[in-house]
C-alpha cells in the first residue's frame, strides 16, 4: 500500500465531504442540539434534583394536618420551612385542591409503642412541580420521625445494622454519575459510529454509481482506495469527539485526560470503521451493508459493555481521573484487535480487487 | 378500486425486490448475527453493564463496611489501618474510619458519598426487612393519595407558588365547596409478609442502571403504601429508555424506505415506474405501505413483549407516519449516500429531541404532552390518556406528515428525482413546484397555511428547550425564536418564487403576495390553535408564541409586513439580501410582540 496514494484519496474524500455543505451544516446543528441538551440538563438537574431545589427555595409551605394528635406535630414545629395548620380533613383536602395548602397529612390515633404500624395518609397534588419539593421536605421530616419510633420499639428488634455517620453539609446529586457515567462515553463514541456508517456510504457509492471502473484505471490500487477512504473517516473521529469534549467543558463539566480519551476513541473509531468496511466491501450495496453493520454494531457494543474493564468503562474512568495501569493493558488490547482487523480488511480488499478485475 | 389495486401491485413489487436483494446473502448473515445478538444479550444480562465500574475509590478500616459496598461495582474498595488511610486520604473519594464517613470535597467525592449513602440505605433496609417484627423495624407507613387540582397549569407553569408566604395565624380555608373526605381506615390493608416482599423488591430495583429497566414495568404506580425513605419523585431521564425501545426500531425501519426511494434515483432506475400509467401518489403509497405495516408490527411486538397495553400503538401511529414522510423527502433530496446519512442523522437527532425532551416533564407539566411519547409513558403508568390529549399531542405529527407526503407526491417527477442540484436549490425547487404559474397568489396562500404545522413544531421545540431557563431570559429568548421561526417559514414561498421567477416581483405583486402568504398563515394558525393548543395558549409562554386570537387585522398586517420586508430585500439586493430581510422582519415581529405583551397596543 502506497501511503501517498492513500493520502491523495483521503484528501479527495474529505474535499467531497466539505463540498457537500450539508454535512458541515449537519455537524454544526448536531453540536447546537448537543449544546442545548447539556444546557438543558444542567438546568434540569438543578430543577429536578429535588434535594437541590429544596435547598434553594426559601419559601414556606403550608401543610394541612388532620386526625389525632401525635409527636409529629412537634417535628413540624422545629421546621421553619413548613407551616402546619390543624384542620378538618375534608376542608384541608378542599384547600389543597385550591392550592391554599401544599399537602395534607392525616394521622391515625395509633400510639407510638403499639403492635401495629402507624399508617399516615399523605395527600398531594398530582402532576405538580411543587409536590416534588414538598415530598422531599416531608421525607426528611418523616424519616426523623421514623427513627424516633424505631427507637421506641427498639426492644422488639433482633439485630441492628452497623451504624455509619455521614457528614451533614455535603450533598451530591445523580448529575455527576449521569454526565460522567453515561453521557460522556455516549457522546464521545457517537462520532466513531457516524464515521463507520460513512465508510459504508463511501465504498458502496463507488459500486452503485459505477464510478469504480474510472478510479481503477488510475495508478491507485483498490486497497489504496479503500484505505484512503478509511483514513478520511478516521480523521473525523477525534475532531468531532474533541468538539464534544470542548462543548462539555464550556458547559462547566471538567474532563480529565482528554488527550488519552481522544486517543482511545480514535482507536475505537478505527476499529468500527474497519468493521463497517467489511460488509461494504462484501455487499457493494448500501442497504444490505448498513443493515448488517448496524446489527453487528449492536452485538459488539453490547458484548463490549458487559465485559469488565471495557474501553467505554475506561473512558468513564479517564474522564473522572480514576484509571490505573489496567488502562494501558486494555488500550494495547484494543490496538491489537484493530491491527488484526486492519490486516483482514486489507486482505479482503485485495481479494475483492481480484474479483473486480475478473469481472472486468 | 383501480388505485387500490395499483397500490397493491407496487407494494408487492417493492416487497419482492427488497427480499430479492436482501435474501441473496444478507439474510444468512443477518440470521447468524441475530443468533449472536441473542447470545450476547444473555451474556450481558448475566454479567451486567460494566460502564461505571470503579468510578469511586473507597477506603475503610472495617471489613464489614466494605461488605456494604461489595455488591456495588462503582466502588473500588481498599481495606487498611486508620493511620495509612488518613495519610493517603487524597487518593480516596470516601474514607470510613470507626463508623465516621469522610468524603473528598469535590463533585466526585460528593457523588461517591451519595452512592455510599444509597448503598448503606439498601443495606439497612436489608437488615431491617429481615426482622421478625417488621412493624418494629418499620413503624411508620405512608399512604400516598393524589389529589387533582383544577388550577394545575396556570399556577405552576414557571414553578412559582401561588399565594405568597403563609400566615401562621389564619387558617387557609377553602373558598369553594367542601367535598366530604372520609377519614382513612387505620392500619395497612396488606399483610406483614406482603409488605416485607414489597420492601425487598424495592431494595432490589434500586441500582441506577437497573432503574432504567424498571421504567418499562407497568406496575410502578399501583402500590401506594410505602416507608418514608421511598417517598421520592421519579427521575426525569428514565424516559430516554423508551426512546431506545420504541422509537429507535421505528426510525431504523424507516431507513429502508429512505434507501428504497434513493435507489430509484440511482442510475435513473425508477424511470420505468415513472413512465407507467401509475400516478405518483399511488407509487409512493405502494412503496411506503410495506414499511408502514412492518413498523406497526414491530411496535406491536415490542409492546406485547413488554406486557404493555396495546393503546400505546395509537400515539406511535402518527410517529410512524412522520418518520416515513421524512424518509421520503430525505430520500428524494439527497445527492449522495453520505448526504443521505448525514441528513438522516440530523433528522433523527431533531426528532429524538422533540420526542424525548418533553417527556422529561411527564406527569409534571402540560408541556410534556407536546410529545406523543408522553402518552406512551402515561399508558405505561396505567394512567391512560383522553381523546383531547391524544389530539393535542399527535395533531402536529399528522399535519406535518401529511404536508411532507404532499410535497413528495408533487415533486415525484423526473426533473426532481434525477436532477443533481445542491441541497438548497433542490429544496427551493421542491417548494417552487408547489407554486402554480397561473395562480401564484392561491399557491402562496396555501403555502403560508401549510407551513404552520412546521412552525408550531419548531416553536414547541423552542418552548421545551427554553422553558427551563430562568424566567425573564426564557421569555426573551422565546420571543426572539418565535418571531424568527415564523418569519422564516413565511419567507420560504417568497424566496422560492423569487428564485424561479425573479421578474414576477413588482411593488404591486409583492404587496399582493405578502397578503396572500399572511392570510394563509394566519388562517391556518388560528384553525390549528383552536383545534389543538388551547391548553398551551392559556399559559404565559403561549401568549408569547401565539399572540392575539381576538384581534385579527393587527396580526394580519404584521405578517404581511414581515413578508413584504423580506421580498423588498430580495428585490433590492437579490438572494444575498435574504438574510438581511429576514432579520429586519424578525425584528419588527419581535417589537410588535413586545408591544402587545407590555400592553402598548390593545
Amino acid at each position: 500500500v502506497n501511503i501517498r496514494h492513500v493520502g491523495i484519496i483521503a484528501k479527495k474524500e474529505l474535499r467531497g465531504l466539505g463540498h457537500e455543505r450539508t454535512i458541515v451544516f449537519a455537524i454544526l446543528l448536531q453540536l447546537f442540539i448537543a449544546m442545548f441538551s447539556s444546557f438543558l440538563m444542567v438546568g434540569l438537574a438543578s430543577m429536578y434534583d429535588p434535594e437541590m431545589a429544596a435547598g434553594y427555595s426559601r419559601a414556606r409551605y403550608s401543610i394541612g394536618y388532620a386526625g389525632a394528635d401525635s409527636p409529629l406535630v412537634d417535628e413540624f414545629s422545629k421546621r421553619r420551612d413548613l407551616q402546619l395548620y390543624r384542620m378538618d380533613l375534608s376542608e384541608a383536602v378542599a384547600a389543597l385542591r385550591e392550592r391554599k395548602v401544599s399537602a395534607v397529612i392525616y394521622v391515625p390515633d395509633t400510639p407510638p409503642d403499639a403492635e401495629a404500624p402507624i399508617a399516615i395518609t399523605l395527600y398531594t397534588l398530582q402532576n405538580d412541580l411543587q409536590s416534588g419539593i414538598i415530598n422531599i421536605k416531608l421525607r426528611e421530616l418523616l424519616l426523623g420521625y421514623e427513627a424516633k419510633l424505631r427507637e421506641i420499639r427498639a426492644e422488639r428488634l433482633e439485630s441492628y445494622p452497623i451504624s455509619l455517620n455521614f457528614p451533614e453539609a455535603q450533598r451530591g446529586s445523580d448529575f455527576f454519575e449521569f454526565v460522567y457515567g453515561l453521557l460522556i462515553p455516549l457522546l464521545v463514541f457517537m462520532p466513531a459510529i457516524i464515521s463507520a456508517a460513512l465508510i459504508i456510504d463511501l465504498i458502496t457509492e463507488e459500486h452503485q454509481r459505477d464510478t469504480l471502473a474510472t478510479l481503477l484505471s488510475t495508478p491507485v490500487t483498490f486497497p489504496e482506495q479503500v484505505w484512503g477512504k478509511i483514513a478520511a473517516c478516521t480523521v473525523l473521529v477525534p475532531v468531532q469527539a474533541a468538539a464534544w469534549l470542548l462543548l462539555l467543558m464550556a458547559n462547566g463539566i471538567a474532563i480529565r485526560h482528554a488527550g488519552a480519551i481522544l486517543l482511545l476513541v480514535s482507536v475505537g473509531g478505527l476499529f468500527l470503521i474497519l468493521l463497517g468496511a467489511l460488509p461494504a466491501l462484501h455487499y457493494r450495496e448500501r442497504t444490505g451493508a448498513q443493515f448488517i453493520f448496524s446489527t453487528a454494531l449492536v452485538v459488539v457494543i453490547l458484548g463490549t459493555i458487559s465485559l469488565p474493564a471495557n474501553p467505554l468503562n475506561l473512558i468513564v474512568l479517564l474522564s473522572v481521573g480514576a484509571a490505573g495501569a489496567l488502562h494501558w493493558i486494555v488500550f494495547c488490547l484494543a490496538v491489537l484487535c484493530t491491527l488484526c482487523l486492519a490486516v483482514a480488511v486489507t486482505g479482503y480488499a485485495r481479494h475483492i480487487a481480484g474479483v473486480l478485475h475478473a469481472e472486468g | 378500486m383501480d388505485t387500490l389495486s395499483s397500490i397493491w401491485i407496487v407494494s408487492r413489487w417493492e416487497v419482492k425486490r427488497t427480499l430479492a436483494t436482501m435474501s441473496r446473502n444478507v439474510l444468512p448473515a443477518a440470521a447468524a448475527l441475530l443468533l449472536l445478538l441473542f447470545a450476547v444479550t444473555g451474556f450481558a444480562a448475566e454479567s451486567g453493564m460494566h460502564l461505571q465500574d470503579g468510578m469511586y475509590r473507597i477506603g475503610a478500616d472495617d471489613p464489614d463496611v466494605l461488605a456494604i459496598v461489595a455488591p456495588d461495582a462503582r466502588f473500588d474498595a481498599t481495606i487498611g489501618d486508620a493511620a495509612a488511610l488518613r495519610r493517603d486520604r487524597a487518593a480516596y473519594d470516601v474514607v470510613v474510619l470507626r463508623g465516621e464517613v469522610y468524603a473528598a470535597d469535590t463533585a466526585k467525592g460528593r457523588s461517591a458519598l451519595r452512592a455510599l449513602e444509597q448503598d448503606y440505605e439498601r443495606y439497612v433496609s436489608r437488615v431491617l426487612s429481615g426482622q421478625e417484627d417488621l412493624y418494629a423495624a418499620y413503624p411508620l407507613w405512608i399512604d400516598l393519595q393524589y389529589v387533582k387540582s383544577e388550577l394545575d397549569f396556570d399556577a405552576t407553569e414557571s414553578g412559582i407558588m401561588v399565594g405568597g408566604l403563609p400566615d401562621p395565624h389564619t387558617l387557609p380555608l377553602p373558598e369553594g365547596p367542601v367535598e366530604e373526605v372520609p377519614p382513612p381506615v387505620a392500619g395497612p390493608d396488606l399483610s406483614m409478609e406482603e409488605l416485607r416482599q414489597g420492601l425487598i423488591r424495592d431494595a432490589a430495583g434500586d441500582h441506577p442502571l437497573s432503574r432504567y429497566a424498571d421504567v418499562l414495568s407497568p406496575d410502578g404506580g399501583t402500590r401506594s403504601l410505602m416507608v418514608p425513605s421511598r417517598l421520592t419523585p421519579s427521575l426525569p431521564f428514565d424516559s430516554i429508555v423508551l426512546v431506545f425501545v420504541f422509537i429507535f426500531p421505528l426510525y431504523f425501519t424507516s431507513q429502508f424506505f429512505m434507501m428504497s426511494i434513493m435507489n430509484e434515483r440511482i442510475g435513473r432506475r425508477g424511470e420505468a415506474l415513472l413512465s407507467s400509467p401509475i400516478r405518483p401518489w399511488t407509487i409512493i403509497a405502494g412503496k411506503a405501505a410495506p414499511y408502514f405495516a412492518v413498523m406497526l408490527l414491530i411496535a406491536a411486538l415490542i409492546t406485547a413483549a413488554n406486557g404493555a397495553p396495546q393503546t400505546i400503538l395509537l400515539p406511535l401511529f402518527p410517529v410512524i407516519l412522520f418518520f416515513l414522510a421524512n424518509a421520503l423527502i430525505i430520500g428524494m433530496v439527497s445527492r449522495s449516500f453520505k448526504e443521505l446519512s448525514f441528513l438522516s442523522i440530523f433528522f433523527s437527532t431533531i426528532a429524538t429531541s422533540y420526542l424525548f425532551f418533553p417527556t422529561v416533564f411527564a406527569g409534571v407539566h402540560v408541556v410534556s404532552l407536546v410529545s406523543p411519547l408522553t402518552l406512551v409513558i402515561l399508558a405505561l403508568q396505567g394512567e391512560g390518556f383522553t381523546l383531547a390529549e391524544y389530539v393535542y399531542s399527535t395533531s402536529l405529527f399528522f399535519a406535518t406528515a401529511a404536508v411532507l407526503f404532499y410535497a413528495g407526491v408533487v415533486n415525484f417527477n423526473e426533473e426532481r428525482l434525477f436532477g443533481h442540484l445542491p441541497l438548497r436549490s433542490t429544496l427551493v425547487g421542491f417548494v417552487s413546484s408547489g407554486i402554480s404559474r397561473a395562480r401564484p397568489y392561491c399557491s402562496l396562500f396555501a403555502l403560508g397555511g401549510l407551513s404552520v404545522p412546521f412552525v408550531f413544531m419548531a416553536q414547541m421545540m423552542s418552548l421545551v428547550l427554553l422553558f427551563n431557563l430562568p424566567a425573564p431570559l426564557s421569555l426573551v429568548l422565546l420571543l426572539l425564536a418565535a418571531a424568527f421561526i415564523e418569519e422564516f417559514a413565511k419567507s420560504v414561498g417568497i424566496y422560492a418564487l423569487f428564485s424561479s421567477r425573479p421578474g414576477f416581483f413588482t411593488p404591486g405583486t409583492m404587496l399582493c403576495a405578502s397578503f396572500a402568504v399572511a392570510l394563509g398563515f394566519l388562517l391556518a394558525e388560528k384553525i390549528l390553535l383552536l383545534a389543538t393548543l388551547s391548553q398551551i395558549t392559556e399559559s404565559i409562554f403561549g401568549s408569547i408564541l401565539f399572540l392575539g386570537l381576538h384581534l385579527l387585522w393587527m396580526p394580519l398586517l404584521l405578517h404581511a409586513a414581515g413578508v413584504l420586508l423580506v421580498s423588498a430585500a430580495l428585490k433590492a439586493g437579490g438572494p444575498r439580501a435574504y438574510g438581511i430581510g429576514l432579520v429586519a422582519a424578525s425584528t419588527v415581529h419581535c417589537l410588535y410582540n413586545i408591544a402587545v405583551i407590555s400592553g402598548w397596543i390593545l
